[in-house]
């Protein structure tokens, strides 16, 4: 082979393999550009609460352009951490009751098809419906008997019921991903139902789990009717209560307001930041199909 | 699909003696079929997309006794949960609305009154009509933001998985929050909005204080709010639509729009329609991100039905009319749910 003839050869190969990839990689520039753009555009609410927390406020005497000292303000100054912990407490408290009660009522609504089944599913409906102000009041009044208002205790117990009917879609969701026929060689085995249910399914359920968990979280960390309603001592507020009530006595000082905005975001956006493969809640529209 | 086909793999490979000889073949054939166009087309019009349900199996030949039981005991704790957090409250509904007490004291029964104080009054108009206006704008608002993200996170990029979590964003941050900033972005004179409204040569937009830019913001905002979530749906759905259905269609030489219209749309229309219902529900009961915004205002004008029954009971204190608004508004969402979820089962679309 002489030298002119390996030097073509090179060349043509060179120039079948980079054709593919320009055209592979231009519009996956393009479309990665495109949407960065998008993003940032629609992100831009988000961006300026962190932008404005960080930054010194108007009257300051501070020329740098960073500052941590609304949160040290925030912190010495508000009852932001008692806030924190009760959020803490609430929201944890309602993942762990939701997961537990939703996850064999989706287990039920994924594997019976009994006319008492189609009833509960139009129940969960019917619940997912109804406006939480037409219950705040009367819940309210009847937690009241049993001093569980202005409790967190009580405010848990409300969180639940309205993540019930989302929660219950999306175990019923995820369990429909798993096989019946892995449980019926449990019961030929001597496995009960509930066995099979907690043995079988459920110990191969934890994305679904994790999902709902998230579900649970997002939905109990960000409510404000409820608690408005329920929480009358402030050593009791959660943070998006004690955000609102510092924002209406401090509505121009944005630097503050900013700070306890970050607090109140950090968390969930962590939660879902780790845990976000597991998350996926396209599936409820099969599961509210099927029945 | 893959997921539901899994179970008939399972069926077809060892489908039992108690499975029906026609059952049987059905599944057989499903399965021969479902590599074809057609079927994929006819599965995408009984709604079987990705996250379908499985087929019930078969049931063990002998009838557990237990079964059924073990059943009820599973649902039961959500069950009394259900009604008790639901169900008090719609009777005490139902009884204080015809009475005229406080939130204490039950007061005396006064018939349809507190009904005609409602109906009366002009303010509970314009939250009729404000509510159909947000619910409106914010379903099919969001719904188009959001399937057009996700349409556009199916093209070839770098990090697609990045860009999804991160546009999840607005409806991860607590509402309390992301009103806020809102708030400052749209109503503070020296923010970015008010900004580019004077560079636009519109003068000084006070956004919040003029009742209709206070209108058209908190429907932006509804939008922003939920486009995440009609966003997964859409990818849901969208993951679910056969790949061979594009390429059969470009082989005929259909144009990309031409694909969308009747390739992916007829393909993910029952799933769409699952999320309008559900996106209906959450905007008609939607509180906190009207009052968070606006509280209402100006002059009431952003009031939706919940806002006003919240601003009637607590802030006026007529627990009367404010519970009657209350239940007027329970009867209609759930009545409107129940029509749209028997619908969700019957919606055939050729």
């Amino acid at each position: 082979m002489t030298a002119s003839t390996t030097g073509r050869l090179e060349a043509t190969t060179k120039a079948r393999a980079s054709q593919p990839r320009t055209r592979a990689t231009a519009p996956r520039w393009r479309y990665t550009v495109l949407v960065s753009v998008v993003s940032v555009i629609l992100l831009i609410p988000v961006f300026v609460t962190v932008v404005l927390a960080f930054q010194p406020q108007l009257q300051s005497t501070s020329h740098s352009a960073f500052t941590l000292a609304n949160f040290s303000y925030v912190f010495s100054q508000t009852e932001v951490l008692t806030w924190l912990r009760n959020s803490l407490i609430v929201t944890l408290a309602t993942v762990l009751v939701a997961v537990i009660i939703a996850a064999p009522a989706g287990y039920v609504l994924s594997r019976s098809r009994s006319k008492a089944v189609s009833g509960y599913a139009l129940l969960l409906f019917v619940a997912q419906s109804f406006p939480q102000i037409v219950s705040v009041v009367p819940l309210f009044v009847l937690f009241a008997h049993f001093n569980l208002d202005d409790n967190l205790l009580g405010l848990a117990i409300v969180f639940v019921s309205m993540t019930i009917s989302v929660a219950t879609w999306m175990m019923a969701a995820y369990f429909d991903t798993i096989p019946v026929a892995l449980e019926e060689a449990a019961w030929i085995d001597g496995c009960s139902l509930f066995g099979g249910f907690l043995r079988i399914v459920l110990r191969n359920s934890l994305p679904g789990v994790l999902s709902t968990a998230i579900f649970a979280f997002l939905l109990a960390w960000g409510d404000f009717l409820i608690a408005v309603v329920f929480l009358r001592s402030d050593t009791n507020f959660t943070l998006p209560i004690g955000l609102q009530t510092f924002f209406s006595a401090n509505n121009t000082e944005w630097g503050y307001v900013m700070a306890v905005s970050v607090v109140v975001m950090v968390p969930p956006i962590l939660v879902f930041g780790v845990l976000h493969r597991y998350f996926s809640i396209g599936g409820i529209g099969g599961s509210l199909a099927g029945h | 699909m893959a997921k539901t086909n899994g179970n008939f793999r399972d069926l077809a490979a060892d489908p039992g003696p108690d499975v029906p000889e026609d059952a049987r073949s059905k599944v057989n054939g499903i399965q021969a079929r479902s590599s074809s166009v057609l079927s994929g087309l006819s599965r995408a019009r009984r709604g079987v997309g990705l996250g379908g349900r499985s087929v019930p199996s078969a049931r063990p030949s002998r009838r557990l006794p237990s079964r059924s039981i073990t059943l009820a005991l599973l649902v039961i704790p959500s069950v009394v949960l259900v009604a008790v957090i639901y169900g008090y409250p719609a009777i005490y509904a139902a009884f204080q609305s015809l009475h005229n007490g406080n939130l204490v004291d039950a007061g005396q029964y006064v018939g349809l009154q507190n009904f005609q104080a409602d109906l009366h009054n002009p303010a509970f108009w314009q939250a009729v009509q404000f509510t159909i206006i947000f619910c409106v704008v914010g379903v099919f608002g969001s719904w188009i933001v959001g399937l057009a993200l996700a349409l556009l996170l199916r093209q070839k990029m770098h990090a697609p998985g990045f860009f999804k979590t991160l546009l999840l964003l607005p409806w991860i941050v607590p509402v309390v929050v992301t009103a806020t900033a809102w708030r400052w972005l749209v109503a503070t004179p020296t923010s970015l909005v008010p900004h580019i409204a004077q560079d636009l040569g519109l003068g000084q937009l006070l956004f919040l204080d003029s009742p209709g830019l206070a209108k058209i913001i908190v429907c932006v905002y509804k939008v922003w709010l939920s486009f995440p979530f009609m966003m997964l749906m859409a990818s849901a759905a969208l993951a679910g639509v056969d790949e061979s259905l594009y390429e059969a269609a470009r082989v005929d030489g259909a144009s990309s729009w031409q694909q969308f219209r009747l390739i992916t749309m007829p393909m993910i229309a029952r799933s769409t329609y699952i999320s309008w219902v559900l996106m209906f529900i959450f905007c008609i009961g939607d509180f906190q991100s009207i009052y968070l915004l606006t509280g209402g205002g100006p002059v009431q004008s952003t009031n939706t039905f919940v806002v006003l029954a919240y601003e009637t009971v607590f802030s006026n204190f007529q627990t009367g009319p404010g519970i009657a608004i209350g239940f007027l508004m329970m009867l209609v969402s759930v009545l409107v749910a129940v029509i749209l979820y028997g619908r969700i089962r019957k919606v055939a679309i050729s």
